[in-house]
């Protein structure tokens, strides 16, 4: 939003909407058309036509000012490679088979997205310019929940808030669990990123059990016990008979989603939530190697997260009230700042579930250990009122909040933030490896290194997000550059990662090694052989 | 929704799980296509107010902001804002939360930020 303050547009009423729209038009987004690539305007044209006569009218998106909503995006983008052609919005199976046998007739290209809210790694946004978004949201029926089972059954357009609201209409006793940004995202789009959250259900693809996809030649595939025919058992058993579908269509582009099972957790009778404060930047070994055995045994069983101070101070505050300079702020304004707000250089977030009997019998042996840590262990006791305790609290019982999108405005209103996700198995030197060698990275780019851990069974999931100003075309491409450098040379070291921004994908692929993409490439050409669904998905043309 | 530690009684529970047991699978009421416009204040409860006087966008209540710049920055998104597509909130339910939200009063309980 360069030129206009949002101020005066608002002053200004109508007349500053349309200096808004006259605005985009202006930016590189604008200009001539954005087409599919390599499809002359005609045959595009032609396209849109049959694709109306599917959904309608009001269901295909391919001017401007309509196609607004599915190009904003918080990821660097300087050269405009991840633009998209337009949208179309399927209400069924039915229409998603017919959209299917339009984009094989014209080999034009289509993105899926379920809610396209994948923030931080690239929204709606399609891998290259001129893909058209298949928008399926308008499929937002819980087709099924079993009362008895605690599972459930979705379409894409279901989001966390609508199944939510769903347990407490019908006063079902389950709880969900959300990633952070719950309300506005989909149960489906997030599980086949293999996304996470922070109760014992975290691992969300780990509770996912059996999916319809609809393949490219329009066929409709039930993976696991879905394929038998009378089936009571689809969301009961994961695996199936012979080999195991599902993974293939997570973080692929091997068909379109439509249905999804999962796993709901039963609400605990008690449940207790803590917090601990270690001091000092190199204290994550420390910590690692204590949550370690717990993990692994399960007695701390839910989705912990490890949270820097740099990223905490971020969800609440901006960057100008501590720190006015270009270079990286430093750690001890961070430990400064964090510190009077009661945190810690590195806050752990945990949480005990079952009776009251049980927690109280678990609770003094994990907090001798981090206390032998050097943390201190706090609950409700001493921190209820605490923004960040409170916040935490309520996603490790997968509570509705959207507090954590703060960070995306730490460096300006202009709002900017992309995701590197490496691996890092959880044993001590190697987070705290990891963290020191994305503080020179981020540091040689004048950026802040806001991390957290995502602590799974064996592995931390190490999540930096790279926080800039998207309205300063400058710190846009510096941004940009960052993120290649942090992933090319955390890879030399063997850490890569787990998901990747549209902008990083292909990048990413390489360091997986040639077989792994050739494998990929192969299933590609035997299910898509026209290469109309998402081309460039995680790498795979 | 906040579940309060507390002592279990096992009566309690038991009769919970007698009551889920003889619970028959529900089936979702099947959302036809044409499902009603949802409330103006339904959409700001679940999807603007977990942002605005909440910690991560500026209030928008009680200030008369035009209706038109309302819709043109919920289709946009704007800086940390993400944008919301026709697909998610309908042309009908946006120019209806638009015009509420600018003739809405403040609300004490907000903070922007
Ligand atoms: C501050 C912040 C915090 C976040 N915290 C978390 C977190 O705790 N955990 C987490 O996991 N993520 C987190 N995210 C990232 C992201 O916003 C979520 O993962 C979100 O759930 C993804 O968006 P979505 O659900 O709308 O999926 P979509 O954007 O709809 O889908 C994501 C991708 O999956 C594929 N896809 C989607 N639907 C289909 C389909 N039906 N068929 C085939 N392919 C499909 C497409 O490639 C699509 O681009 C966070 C982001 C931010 C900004
Ligand atoms: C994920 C958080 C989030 C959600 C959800 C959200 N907004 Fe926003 N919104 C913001 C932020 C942050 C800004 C400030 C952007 C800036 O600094 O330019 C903003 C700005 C605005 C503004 C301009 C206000 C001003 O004073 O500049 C309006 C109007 C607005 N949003 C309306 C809405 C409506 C209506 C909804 C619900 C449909 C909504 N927003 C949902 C985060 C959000």
């Amino acid at each position: 939003m360069s030129g206009i303050s949002r101020r005066e547009i608002l002053r200004a009423g109508a007349v500053g909407s349309a200096l808004l729209a006259g605005q985009a038009i202006a930016s590189p987004l604008g200009g001539p058309r954005m087409m599919p690539a390599s499809m002359d305007r005609d045959v595009f044209a032609a396209a849109l036509k049959d694709l109306r006569a599917i959904v309608g009218v009001d269901w295909v998106f391919a001017d401007e000012t309509s196609t607004a909503s599915y190009k904003k995006s918080f990821i660097p983008d300087p050269l405009g490679q991840h633009i998209p052609s337009g949208a179309v919005a399927p209400a069924s199976v039915e229409e998603v088979q017919a959209i299917l046998k339009v984009a094989n007739r014209y080999k034009l290209p289509l993105w899926p997205v379920s809610t396209g809210k994948n923030m931080g790694y690239g929204m709606a946004t399609p891998a290259s310019s001129g893909q058209m978004i298949l928008d399926l949201k308008r499929m937002n029926k819980i087709i099924h929940v079993d009362a008895e089972l605690g599972t459930a059954l979705v379409e894409p357009g279901v989001t966390y808030q609508d199944m939510h609201d769903y347990l407490e209409a019908h006063n079902l006793p389950y709880w969900l669990d959300v990633p952070t940004v719950g309300p506005i995202v989909s149960m489906l789009g997030n599980t086949l990123e293999r996304g996470v959250g922070y109760t014992p259900y975290g691992d969300h693809f780990f509770f996912q059990c059996g999916m319809e996809v609809v393949l490219a030649d329009g066929s409709i595939l039930k993976t696991g016990m879905g394929s038998v025919k009378d089936s009571t058992t689809w969301q009961a058993f994961k695996w199936g008979y012979g080999p195991y579908l599902d993974g293939l269509f997570t973080q692929s582009n091997f068909g379109v989603v439509t249905k999804l099972g999962m796993w709901l957790m039963p609400k605990p009778p008690a449940y207790k939530a803590f917090m601990v404060r270690h001091p000092n930047p190199e204290d994550i070994a420390a910590i690692t190697d204590t949550i370690r055995p717990f993990r692994m045994s399960n007695l701390i069983p839910n989705g912990v997260l490890i949270m820097g101070a740099a990223y905490q101070l971020a969800m609440f505050h901006r960057r100008d009230e501590f720190w006015k300079e270009p270079g990286s702020i430093p750690d001890e304004v961070v430990k400064r700042e964090a510190a009077k707000r009661g945190l810690g250089m590195w806050n752990t977030y945990f949480a005990l579930y079952g009776t009251d009997e049980i927690i109280g019998a678990i609770e003094p042996i994990v907090r001798r250990a981090f206390e032998a840590s050097g943390g201190e262990v706090m609950t409700a006791a001493e921190m209820t009122g605490n923004p960040w305790f409170e916040h935490h609290q309520t996603l490790m019982r997968g509570g509705m909040t959207l507090e954590e999108i703060g960070i995306v405005r730490w460096r300006g209103n202009g709002g900017g933030m992309v995701a590197f996700a490496p691996v890092a198995p959880a044993k001590g030197e190697e987070p705290k490896g990891q963290t020191a060698l994305a503080k020179e990275i981020m540091g040689k780019y004048n950026f802040d290194y806001a991390p957290a851990y995502a602590v799974g069974g064996r592995e931390l999931h190490h999540i930096i997000f790279l926080m800039f100003d998207k309205s300063d075309p400058e710190q846009e491409k510096r941004a940009d550059a960052c993120m290649a450098e942090m992933i090319t040379r955390f890879g030399e070291k063997g850490w890569c990662a787990y998901r990747s921004a549209v902008s990083t994908m292909d990048l990413v692929a390489q360091q997986y090694g040639q077989t792994n993409r050739e494998v990929n490439a192969r299933l590609k050409q035997a299910l898509d052989p026209n290469h109309i669904i998402a081309p460039g998905k995680q790498g795979i043309a | 929704m906040k579940v309060a530690p507390r002592r279990v009684l096992p009566a309690a529970i038991a009769l919970g799980l007698a009551a889920m047991l003889s619970m028959t699978a529900l089936r979702a009421a099947q959302a036809s296509d044409a499902a009603p416009p949802r409330a103006p204040d339904t959409i700001y409860a679940k999807t603007c107010g977990y942002c605005h006087g909440h910690n991560v966008g500026p209030v928008i209540r009680g200030r008369a902001l035009p209706a038109e710049a309302i819709e043109m920055i919920v289709r946009h998104g704007q800086g940390a804002m993400p944008a919301f597509k026709p697909t998610e909130i309908s042309p009908a339910e946006l120019s209806a939360l638009a015009k509420w939200i600018a003739a809405s009063k403040a609300d004490s309980k907000e903070h922007g930020q």
